[in-house]
């Protein structure tokens, strides 16, 4: 009997934005992103009363994901950047800052939510034409024809995460191996259109961080029982590889709709049985080397395969199917029939390896695009960051080569974007107010929210309490320890600008951050050198920064143009 | 507990809707934010949808919402101009009977006693409202109003092409008060273009209409976490699924669609299957696998490289497939499979069930096959070659979270919905009072003012008519069962009543004796030549609504033609009675044709409160004029709310007096916005919530039971939305 009962009404706010509580919890969400924002972010500890590991973390992806947040607006807020970051993952702190930013500011100034939202709009209009023209101050062509660019790439982000608990030293290596793992992914004859492979991430936790490797092929942990069993003679320059997907359990397949009746003394296990050493015969007269099964293989059939030194492994999981059908060439069988020759694959050589306590399989693949990345770090926690950050940076450099640019990191882009909106608004409004229809006050405050939401969104990068700079040429981003004295000389107290770019020996003037000051024209159009002049550049992803960066405002408009709340309670 | 009813209690209930619902109306409305019980979080500005999402307790108010649900079922739209509506009507209501009470106070009566009283006062005013509802509104829409209406094609020709720019402006209006204010001039263009993209054809615009509104859950693609201007139209049609298998091939694909699976299994249900030994067990497995062999081993000597599924495939039919070269998508949902067999005229491949020679005829070629990747999520991208009106597009709607996609894609669901409805006729008919209570002959007009019946793509009107002697003989049929109302209804039922009924009834005439329809047909065949085409009148109305281009054919005759001719039938003493009875009056026939608009920003409003009041004026009974008041009053109240914000030359008092002033001047209007609306959809509206008042006000007494309900189902169906 179906129960049913009378729906609880539902609770309905007006103006949500207006109210003490939700701007309190907006702020405590805000103060949690800005914290933990940059290489110099704070860590968060999350914990569950209830049970479960403990995450040390400063990454949006899992920060976000462990949050769990009740009132409606905070979870838009906060599914908005889980879907960025699964999108894109990287940016997701700076798409979360920038929102917050964003709402706050137009709070601030108290304008009509349709006013704000329209200039809003336009004001990203301007930011995402300027970073995609030609000339853009703040972005760097990607040259593949030389490491340097990727790899300050790759660092920048590997710094920006420091619970991962990495040494400059370990952050080196892990790069270096990172951008091979990716570059071993990259087919070597390119078509019209490159499929790229796969970098599969082995965990080795417990172990130096330097003790990190690549593959090339697959690694497959085994026990030490099979160890013992030796491997396979080698008869000619590869091994031949059989590779199922059917279980090779002998249980019985579906049988239909209708009933199956058998008769006493009739035994279908027997049966199947028979099968199954009929196919390893096959397998064993094709001059199979090695067996692989995604799901189990019935202990007879393996020791009659063992008997013949043909090595099986069964349980390999559905997740490595396609990579390991991928190195070997060979199609995966799904039936226990008669196995045609043409679905068996190869791989160049199989031998075993052992990295820490743990024993492997390691595939050797003739030609192919599929990689090992052998990930060590000393405890739990601090493997899960680092592998999320691994997997950040090799999404990142995918994207890169989809959109072969990069976005000066460390503060600049933000500071030289708000530079140039505001010295684009002050000198040439006409356009926008006749667009817009609204006023040159309007236009201006909501410039100043908007530029201010990003200017405080790089200065969330400084956590000590330092002081934020810009200079008046480049508009860049220059930070200044906090207790530097009064009376300076600035280009002595501040070395190099947040991206590393320019540095304080070049007869700049600085301004703070804060202050206001009247609008300038940062300097377009990149030297040309710029790309290869300084080795240590703080980099971002150009796609994942905008994409953030629209979806930040986005999300920052539609959260202001509430009116009601309607919460179900039931 | 019991309470009763009354306005005040309904006003109280409908203003507290009104200031939600008020916030969301119009281009300067806001979003509201729900939340489901899942934890879902759902963007709206559909009033709809919030109605639904309120749960609201008060019995009055589920009224309410059971009738906007029932409104919006039909038409899509409006939901939130209805709550306005009503609110004030109301309010109008509420006012008139204070000064009504004022002057029965004095005769103190108890207050049980007046409650009752003024249940019958309400009465009145309800029917008061039926009345307006049947024969006023429909006479003042058909004999003032149309002449101000605009049509949605192309006036150029005489073809029924939609106008691009027109199209445009219609749904950026829709838009506006369905999604963020930031996306609807993007959602807008993105409908357009999709629209025009899909069409194949200008003439077949209704069938696409139709295949996009049956379909639209297949036809789109929700993208989260990226910017809503990331969304985009593709050729083609987007599976939400991904490849069992994947072969690549060039040039077009030979497809089949199977229903189940192409393994044959040990038994099919109902049956039995008995084993006797390991060997027969061996035996039947082998036959299983080669008779699968054969199959696909068939299929690709067919040329096959596409198999659709509707069904999960065992994994040697996916193995054997993947050695043939023959790409897989399983598990295709019912949606899909049709949508694909509507666009490309295929019907699914039925399994030989013996194992003599298999046939395929049913394959069709598409043009590529190739996987997607939105957002990391694998998608089967297909390109059918369409064999009917419709070219496959499939839209992805990209958005920052999933509940401003979800609005996105309602927001469109309806905009569809609103177009097939606008695309269609709407039949109106009234009584004409002739003013004159003695003239006895006065002649029965039939107006016919639809498209011009040369057009063959007059579909959606009750009555398709190839020549004009159909038209007489509809309409006799009509005139037919109209009597039989009267002689199956009480005599003494008010003409109102019957009125409505008949317009129930326009769309199916089902006359009960075939017999009797051919009689009459064979007698007025003659009569043909009777018709008068009144060419006086065609010119005026021609004149008088050039943009619609109707061709409206007035045929008359004597009203005693009907009865001698149908004097022949068993019935005859009472339809004469009933003939007499209506000798007074005379019924029009009208409507409103497809495709008719009026500029946005209050103007339908204007436009009936402007000559309501006229119609008021000239009115003699004074419920009659008390009712149109109320109503031309309480229109206001949508015009007032959508320019609340503006100021200066735009604020309302402005606007009003501006439109008052061209239609006593009978200047054309000018508007200060630019889109379009429907007006059949004005027009239902308004009849929805005319309904809805009748109803609040015919109730005298709420009883409230506290019982398990006894059909859940029918009270789940009745609030669904």
């Amino acid at each position: 009997m179906s129960r049913f009962e009378a729906k609880k009404p539902s609770l309905c706010k007006s103006e949500p934005l207006t109210s003490e509580r939700v701007r309190a919890t907006l702020s405590v969400l805000k103060g949690i992103v800005t914290s933990c924002y940059g290489p110099l972010g704070r860590l968060k500890q999350l914990h569950n009363g209830l049970g479960g590991s403990v995450c040390t973390t400063s990454q949006s992806s899992a920060l976000l994901a462990n949050l769990s947040v009740t009132h409606p607006i905070l979870k838009i807020l906060t599914t908005s950047m889980q879907n960025h970051v699964s999108c894109f993952s990287d940016c997701g702190l700076f798409t979360a800052i920038l929102c917050c930013n964003l709402i706050e500011n137009a709070q601030r100034i108290g304008l009509t939510p349709s006013t704000v939202i329209k200039l809003n709009k336009h004001l990203l209009r301007l930011c995402i034409s300027y970073l995609k023209s030609e000339a853009c101050g703040c972005r760097i062509p990607v040259d593949f024809s030389s490491t340097q660019i990727l790899l300050c790439l790759v660092r920048s982000i590997l710094t920006s995460k420091p619970a991962s608990m990495l040494t400059r030293k370990e952050i080196d290596h892990i790069s270096t191996l990172i951008l091979r793992a990716f570059l071993l992914t990259i087919p070597e004859n390119t078509e019209d259109h490159i499929i790229l492979g796969e970098s599969i991430i082995v965990p080795l936790k417990g172990q130096r961080v330097i003790d990190s490797t690549v593959l090339p092929g697959i690694l497959i942990e085994m026990s030490e029982v099979q160890l013992m069993k030796g491997l396979p003679v080698k008869k000619s320059d590869s091994l031949k590889v059989a590779l199922f997907c059917a279980s090779l359990s002998g249980d019985l397949s579906d049988t239909g709709e209708g009933t199956v009746v058998v008769s006493y003394g009739v035994s279908l296990e027997n049966a199947v049985l028979d099968q199954l050493l009929n196919l390893g015969r096959q397998l064993v007269s094709d001059h199979v080397d090695l067996v692989m099964c995604q799901k189990v293989i019935h202990p007879s059939l393996k020791q009659f395969l063992s008997m013949h030194r043909v090595i099986a492994i069964d349980r390999v999981g559905v997740a490595l199917m396609e990579p390991l059908s991928k190195v070997t060439g060979s199609q995966p069988v799904g039936s226990l029939g008669s196995i045609s020759p043409s679905s068996y694959g190869s791989v160049k050589d199989l031998c075993t390896a052992k990295f820490g306590f743990k024993h492997f399989f390691h595939l050797i693949p003739n030609e192919a695009t599929v990689c090992s990345l052998l990930l060590c770090n000393r405890n739990d926690t601090a493997w899960d960051e680092l592998k999320l950050t691994c997997q950040t940076a090799l999404h990142v450099l995918q994207l890169t080569l989809k959109e072969p640019c990069v976005l000066l990191g460390g503060g600049c882009t933000e500071t030289h974007l708000a530079a140039y909106i505001r010295h684009k608004t002050c000198n040439e409004p006409e356009s926008i107010l006749k667009d817009e229809g609204c006023n040159q006050t309007e236009l201006h405050l909501i410039t100043e929210a908007f530029c201010s939401a990003l200017e405080s969104l790089a200065a969330s990068l400084e956590h000590d309490g330092g002081e934020i700079l810009t200079d008046m040429k480049y508009g860049h981003f220059w930070s200044l320890q906090a207790d530097s004295p009064s009376i300076v000389n600035w280009p002595d107290l501040l070395s190099r600008c947040g991206c590393g770019l320019y540095n304080s020996q070049e007869e700049l003037s600085w301004s703070f951050l804060r202050s206001t000051c009247h609008p300038f024209a940062p300097q377009t159009f990149l030297p040309h050198e710029a790309a290869g002049s300084a080795n240590y550049l703080t980099l971002d992803c150009f796609t994942a920064k905008l994409n953030g960066l629209q979806v930040a405002v986005e999300t920052a408009n539609l959260i202001l143009d509430l009116s009601y709340v309607i919460e179900d309670k039931n | 507990m019991a309470g009763p009813v009354s306005v005040k209690a309904a006003l109280e209930v409908a203003e507290v809707l009104e200031t939600i619902v008020s916030g969301c109306v119009g281009p300067e409305g806001r979003q509201v934010l729900c939340t489901k019980p899942t934890g879902e979080v759902l963007l709206s500005r559909d009033g709809g949808r919030l109605l639904q999402v309120l749960h609201l307790e008060h019995p009055i108010a589920r009224m309410m919402v059971a009738c906007v649900s029932s409104h919006l079922r039909k038409t899509g739209d409006g939901a939130k101009t209805f709550v306005i509506f009503l609110c004030h009507l109301l309010r109008g209501l509420h006012a008139v009977t204070d000064k009504r009470k004022d002057s029965l106070i004095s005769e103190n009566i108890q207050t049980h006693g007046r409650h009752w009283k003024n249940c019958c006062q309400w009465k009145f005013i309800s029917q008061a409202l039926v009345t307006f509802q049947t024969q006023v509104l429909d006479y003042v829409m058909d004999q003032y109003l149309s002449r101000h209406f605009l049509s949605i094609f192309s006036s150029s020709t005489k073809e029924r092409t939609l106008c691009r720019n027109s199209l445009e402006l219609l749904l950026e209006a829709y838009f506006c008060g369905r999604v963020g204010r930031n996306n609807h001039n993007f959602i807008s263009q993105l409908m357009c273009d999709y629209f025009f993209k899909c069409m194949a054809c200008e003439s077949g615009f209704e069938e696409v209409f139709e295949l996009v509104d049956d379909c639209f859950v297949e036809l789109n693609v929700g993208v989260t976490g990226l910017p809503v201007s990331d969304s985009r139209i593709m050729a083609g049609l987007v599976l939400h699924r991904d490849f069992s298998v994947y072969c690549p091939a060039d040039g077009d694909i030979r497809t089949v669609i199977v229903t189940e699976t192409i393994q044959p299994a040990f038994s099919t249900s109902g049956s039995e299957f008995i084993l006797n030994s390991e060997a027969q067990f061996q035996a039947s497995q082998f036959w299983i696998m080669e008779r699968t062999k054969a199959m696909m081993k068939y299929l690709e000597s067919q040329n096959v490289k596409l198999l659709l599924s509707s069904v999960k495939q065992p994994d040697l039919v996916i193995f054997c497939a993947r050695l043939k070269g023959i790409s897989v998508v399983e598990c295709l949902s019912s949606g899909e499979v049709s949508l694909i067999q509507r666009v490309i005229g295929l019907s699914p491949f039925v399994l030989p069930q013996a194992s003599s020679q298999f046939e395929i005829s049913n394959t069709a070629l598409v043009k590529f096959c190739k996987p997607l990747v939105l957002r990391a999520k694998r998608y089967v991208h297909l390109g059918l070659i369409s064999t009917c009106s419709f070219i496959p597009h499939c839209l992805v709607l990209c958005g920052p979270v999933q509940g401003l996609v979800e609005q996105h894609k309602d927001a469109l669901y309806g905009a569809f919905k609103m177009l097939r409805q606008l695309f269609k006729d709407l039949d109106l008919n009234y009584v004409t009072q002739a003013s004159d209570q003695n003239y006895t002959s006065s002649p029965l007009i039939y107006k016919n003012s639809r498209e011009s019946n040369q057009l063959p793509e007059v579909v959606n009107g009750s009555i398709q008519s190839p020549h004009q002697g159909t038209i007489v003989k509809n309409r006799d049929e009509l005139a037919k069962t109209q009597t039989y109302l009267k002689v199956y209804s009480n005599l003494v039922v008010p003409s109102v009543e019957l009125e409505t009924r008949i317009l129930c009834s326009t769309p199916k005439v089902t006359p009960t004796d075939t017999y009797q329809t051919d009689e009459t047909l064979r007698c007025f065949s003659p009569n043909k030549t009777g018709i008068i085409d009144n060419h006086e009148s065609f010119t005026e109305s021609n004149s008088a609504n050039s943009t619609t281009e109707n061709t409206r054919i007035e045929i008359s005759y004597e009203n005693l033609q009907v009865t001698k001719t149908a004097g022949k039938g068993s019935m005859l003493p009472v339809r004469y009675k009933s003939l007499e009875i209506c000798t007074s009056q005379s019924y029009c026939f009208s409507s409103i044709p497809a495709g008719c608009v009026l500029p946005v920003g209050g103007n339908f409003e204007i436009l009936l409160h402007y000559y309501l009041l006229n119609y008021a004026k000239i009115c003699q009974q004074s419920e009659e004029t008390m009712v149109s008041m109320i109503i031309a009053n309480a229109l206001l109240g949508i015009p007032k709310i959508l320019y609340k914000s503006k100021k200066g030359n735009y604020s309302f008092p402005q606007i009003y007096l501006k439109a008052l002033h061209a239609l006593q001047t009978s200047q054309p209007m000018v508007s200060s916005q630019t889109g379009l609306e429907s007006v059949v959809g004005k027009y239902q509206l308004l009849t929805s919530v005319l309904q809805c008042l009748t109803k609040i006000l015919t109730i005298d007494l709420v009883i409230n039971i506290k019982r398990q309900p006894q059909e859940i189902y029918d009270q789940d169906s009745e609030e669904e939305l």
